[in-house]
């Protein structure tokens, strides 16, 4: 019996889901950034979610408790959305180019707040299934009583 | 099994469904953890017909099979201990754009079900040593 594995399964979960809290964040706060170290405006950022092998190493090779088909969740990159930035008119803008048009971020802060919803119910499901384990694992100990 | 008088059978497939529904927590919360991956189709364990298949075919003048190494007769279901369950793929029934299979209400469900029935196997499994204490003290 390893909880230990389903806990540390989850919270690769939670980890993957906080990544991309923070840059739902940061593409939010950034939503009128204009400028960048890079140069232009900020460009919306997405996280990429890829299942590995929960297990790696001797365990792995050995399975001796069948966990060959478990995956972990882990962000591999992250990737910078290269859709068009929005332009808007604004003439008076430091940043507004010849025909006085602004080049702004191409995040969608509606989108942004769907997707933050998103990743917050999948962080509680993960936190759920933490505490599910946690408490079998403790019902398992109370035998001992 | 030395002491085969006191834990019977039942404390066997009682640890045996621990066993098996521990390994389910395990797929359930990988099934949870990818429920945003693309292409990530959810697993779970099956293993109840099985289970009832082992118990059934016990004392029906089958040969048994006292050690996991044992191979069973052709057309003999396997034994208690050599159940393994079977990994099922469970995905949505509509699977969106990025192939991902998780449908997040299920998995929630699922999750509390195996919770659920495993404590429930645990709570028998500590009645059952419960029983066994009275009847080694001899007085209520």
């Amino acid at each position: 019996m390893d909880f230990f594995t389903s806990m540390d399964v989850s919270s690769s979960g939670m980890t993957a889901e906080r990544t991309r809290m923070n840059l739902i964040s940061s593409n939010i706060a950034n939503a009128n950034s204009t400028r960048t170290p890079e140069g232009g405006p900020y460009k919306r950022k997405d996280p990429v979610f890829a299942a590995v092998p929960a297990t790696a190493g001797f365990n792995a090779v050995l399975d001796r408790n069948g966990n060959a088909n478990l995956k972990k969740v882990e962000v591999t990159q992250i990737r910078e959305d290269q859709s068009p930035p929005r332009l808007q008119y604004d003439p008076t803008h430091p940043d507004a180019d010849a025909q006085g048009y602004v080049a702004l971020p191409n995040v969608n802060v509606i989108e942004e707040m769907a997707d933050m919803v998103s990743a917050t119910r999948a962080y509680e499901a993960n936190v759920t299934a933490a505490q599910a384990a946690k408490s079998m694992a403790t019902k398992t100990l109370d035998l001992l009583r | 099994m030395a002491l085969d008088g006191i834990f019977d059978t039942t404390i066997r497939l009682l640890e045996k469904n621990l066993d098996l529904r521990a390994k389910n927590q395990n797929l359930i919360s990988a099934n949870l953890a990818n429920a945003e991956t693309p292409g990530y189709i959810p697993t779970t364990l099956s293993f109840e017909g099985e289970l009832k298949e082992a118990l059934k075919n016990r004392g029906d003048g089958s040969v048994l099979i006292t050690n996991p190494r044992h191979i069973p007769l052709k057309g003999q279901a396997a034994g208690l201990d050599n159940v393994q369950g079977k990994l099922v793929e469970t995905p949505d029934s509509s699977i969106g754009k990025d192939g991902n299979g998780v449908e997040l209400e299920n998995e929630m469900g699922k999750l509390a079900e195996n919770q659920i029935l495993y404590n429930a196997t645990i709570q028998i499994v500590s009645k059952q040593f419960e029983s066994l204490k009275t009847a080694i003290k001899g007085s209520i």
